[in-house]
């Protein structure tokens, strides 16, 4: 085996994430503090989060664009509910059931009515974001009333020096992994993404399972409101009509985790967020446009397919039963 | 006397791998020239060389004895060497004659120019196709004459045939041979890659046999047979064990009916048919390619949507059954092996151990609610040992085993349910000379331990070969039943055909 044939593009995108921490190491010196690190860390732990949810549903050969419209919706709807009077208790087990509602909903659409996913959930997404507009709440942004408070913890509280999200993060990465490696759906769910009639065939339930997918993403989704709305003590939810959705998807395929389904992990999620974690966090110290660093995103995005396109051709020769 | 081509001592490796090795191999004017060949003896990528589509590693070609470097299939094609693929090549959305054209250097066609262009041309090559037909609508014969009629157009001196006749149907396959012998008659050079040893026996002038990317012997068609074909295909003899049309070892008697499908309708395809099948006995069924064989199993089995169900019922062990998806019938135990192993047959990113091991978690066979790595491994270890997969280890992907260790894999991970009738499909599509008789092996013990068989085949020798029992299926129906020993090869096809 020649050196090349075991660069997965994993491999590739750490490495990439290493030499860039290293060059910005040597050369912004106010990146390789304690302080910046940590700061790094928890700027990324959110998208990171949703990342996960979105791997999942990736892996299952998905795609979930309403992802973000719903976690801004369902959590702004909370918040909403919390100001009205509602126990905090209460106001998070109906938003995190009507989240999860939703999720089933564009399952339903994706497994049962067979509408592709992408459709599926893009119109979902604008449905969701005008639902709430115009019957859960009048304002764009929903701020933290007193009520819901205690909330605040998960975003903006220390665990050893260490802010929360970033061990949410973790958190949500283990179980992550642990449910892909060890529990039956989500074995199932691999197999879906891989090769869907077969699965059909070997007699898993592929229908209950793509359903599965979408609501497990809208349940993590929701945590990830809630602690985009505890760090900055609100919920603004123009975040649904952003370009958020997209960097989501950029951590997930830049990481590895191929679009065609079944290809990857929650640990391809973990280096697609480290990377962009230390670009966006070098970029900002370096004070780039964010326009700019659109630019820069984009062409990582592209630069990181290219060269798995180069080390793992899929030729024909692949393609074709093993034929040769 | 210079050949039309030469491929003079070519190599191709893969990733360091050979997958054909130090290869002379020439085509003459006018010759029909069979290149034979277990899976992975190198016999595609040998014509891809010299088709274009792949590089040699090593290795020169000479056409007409200049030599010649061809890096895209376009080039070959403007030096007069066209292939045939078996996964077609056309373009599914577009015309018949949209298809033949869509290479030419003219930038724009008048569409009305290319049917009339395209009417009088597929005339003259005798094809019966209509140019205006979309080739997505078109069947695997038509689409096969589409691609040929393209290669004819582009003065084609060279066509490279890869599986020709895999996906015809007996009639249409005589017409492909008439259509080669014309072909000949203008002096086309062709070279046959082939499973079927008869049809290259039959058609060709000269055979070349490769085995695991080396060549083994280049000879006048008249001095092989059967039998020294197989023989420098495996490196030893099969013949008797494989084709043998009749055996001698008794048929099994029939045990419990374990499925009773009774007035069953679907659509076109499936036109109230009625058979059974019983335990510890194969039963072969037999039609040609739309004959309704293969809806018929996937009804049974759960596999077919059941929009186009028109009514009949199907018993399991007595007790009506009707499934909406395949998940309930695998957990009764009825269990169907896919034709098609690729599109749905296994799962390619996973390891040999991951895919039997999803067997057996969809099919409720193992212990405790999550996965156990250990009980994973065993489970592989001791079905890769049952069935002779050969792998480096357990853990490799099936995507990267040859195509009759992927089918055992397939089989196995149906095996590992627990299954009361199996439903074969095309057991040894695409599967090698060796590992052939292999899976008869496996088919064979199952129905020797009491389970249900049954084998859906439009290979006659292999029907012959494993069936108790033989059903013929014509039209959407089973039109004829044989006992097993009572068959042979003229009076199912005569069944089958009429």
């Amino acid at each position: 085996m020649p050196l090349g044939a075991n660069l997965t593009q994993e491999k590739i995108v750490f490495a990439l994430a290493v030499l860039l921490a290293l060059g910005f190491a040597l050369a912004l010196p106010g990146f390789l503090t304690t302080q910046n690190v940590l700061n790094l860390l928890r700027s990324v732990s959110i998208l990171g989060i949703l990342g996960v949810a979105m791997g999942l549903v990736v892996i299952g050969r998905g795609i979930d664009l309403s992802l973000v419209a719903l976690m801004a919706v369902s959590v702004a709807w909370m918040l909403t509910l919390v100001s009205g009077g509602m126990p905090l208790p209460l106001a998070l087990a109906v938003a995190l059931g009507f989240s999860l509602l939703v999720g089933a909903l564009n399952g339903w659409l994706v497994a049962y009515a067979e509408i592709p996913a992408i459709f599926a959930t893009l119109a979902m997404g604008t449905l969701i974001y005008g639902f709430g507009r115009y019957f859960l709440f009048s304002m764009d942004v929903a701020y933290i009333p007193e009520g819901a408070r205690p909330i605040l913890i998960l975003g903006q509280s220390d665990l050893f020096g260490v802010p929360l999200p970033i061990f949410l993060f973790a958190g949500t990465c283990l179980i992550g992994h642990l449910f892909l490696r060890y529990a039956i759906p989500g074995r199932y769910l691999r197999a879906v993404g891989d090769n869907l009639p077969a699965a059909r065939i070997t007699g898993i339930p592929v229908r209950p399972v793509i359903v599965l997918q979408y609501v497990l993403s809208s349940g993590i989704g929701f945590l990830a409101g809630l602690i985009t709305a505890a760090s900055v003590d609100s919920m603004n939810t123009r975040l649904a009509l952003s370009t958020y959705v997209y960097d989501v998807i950029l951590v997930v395929v830049l990481g590895g985790i191929g679009l065609s389904g079944g290809k990857g992990g929650i640990r391809n999620v973990v280096v697609g967020t480290l990377l962009i974690g230390v670009l966006l966090n070098g970029m900002t110290i370096m004070d780039i446009q964010y326009t700019l660093q659109n630019v820069i995103k984009g062409g990582l995005l592209l630069a990181a397919i290219v060269i798995d396109t180069i080390l793992n051709p899929r030729d024909e020769q692949t393609a074709q039963q093993g034929d040769i | 006397m210079t050949s039309l081509i030469e491929l003079r001592n070519a190599t191709k490796e893969y990733r360091g791998v050979p997958a054909v090795k130090n290869v002379t191999f020439t085509l003459e004017k006018g010759e029909v020239h069979a290149l034979l060949g277990e899976n992975g003896a190198g016999k595609s990528t040998l014509t891809k060389m010299i088709s274009g589509v792949v590089d040699p590693t090593a290795g020169e070609l000479f056409i007409d004895g200049e030599p010649a470097v061809l890096t895209t299939p376009a080039e070959a094609l403007k030096r007069g060497i066209a292939m045939v693929y078996q996964e077609t090549s056309l373009v599914p959305s577009l015309t018949v004659a949209q298809n033949i054209y869509l290479s030419d250097n003219r930038r724009f066609h008048r569409l009305r120019g290319i049917y009339i262009a395209g009417q009088q041309f597929l005339q003259s090559l005798n094809f019966p196709v209509d140019p205006t037909a979309m080739v997505s609508a078109l069947g695997a014969g038509q689409k096969q004459m589409v691609e040929i009629a393209r290669a004819v157009h582009h003065d084609a001196k060279v066509i490279i045939f890869d599986e020709p006749t895999a996906t015809l149907t007996p009639e249409e396959k005589h017409q492909f041979f008439a259509l080669v012998e014309r072909l000949k008659a203008r002096g086309v050079s062709i070279i046959f890659i082939s499973h079927a040893l008869e049809e290259a026996l039959a058609i060709s002038d000269r055979i070349t046999v490769l085995r695991d990317g080396e060549h083994v012997i280049t000879d006048a068609t008249a001095n092989f047979d059967r039998e020294s074909i197989v023989r420098a295909m495996v490196g030893r003899t099969l013949t008797d064990e494989l084709y043998g049309a009749h055996r001698d070892r008794q048929t099994r008697p029939a045990g419990r009916k374990v499925l009773s499908v009774q007035n069953l309708s679907m659509g076109n395809m499936v036109r109230n048919t009625s058979f059974s099948v019983f335990a510890g006995q194969i039963t072969g069924v037999f039609g040609l390619i739309g004959s309704g064989r293969t809806e018929a199993a996937k009804v049974v089995s759960g596999v077919m949507k059941r929009d186009l169900f028109h009514g009949g019922q199907v018993m399991l062990d007595g007790a009506p059954v009707r499934y909406r998806v395949p998940r309930p019938a695998v957990r009764d135990g009825i269990l169907y092996v896919t034709e098609d192993r690729k599109a749905e047959g296994f799962f390619e990113t996973m390891s040999i151990a991951e895919n039997i091991h999803l067997g057996a978690l969809a099919g409720g066979q193992t212990k405790g609610s999550s996965v156990s790595m250990a009980e994973m491994r065993n489970l592989a270890e001791h079905w890769v040992k049952a069935l002779n997969v050969r792998a480096i280890n357990a853990d490799a992907r099936v995507i990267e085993l040859s195509g009759g260790n992927q089918q055992k894999v397939v089989i196995a991970k149906s095996l590992v349910q627990k299954p009361k009738l199996v439903i074969f499909d095309e057991p040894t599509r695409g599967v090698d000379v060796g590992a052939i008789a292999e899976i008869h092996q496996i088919i064979n013990s199952l129905a020797d331990q009491g389970i249900a068989v049954m084998v859906i085949s439009s290979y006659l020798p292999e029907i012959l070969h494993l069936s108790d029992r033989i059903l013929v299926c014509r039209q959407g129906r089973i039109v004829e039943e044989f006992e097993g020993h009572r068959a042979d090869e003229e009076t199912i096809m005569y069944a089958a055909v009429h």
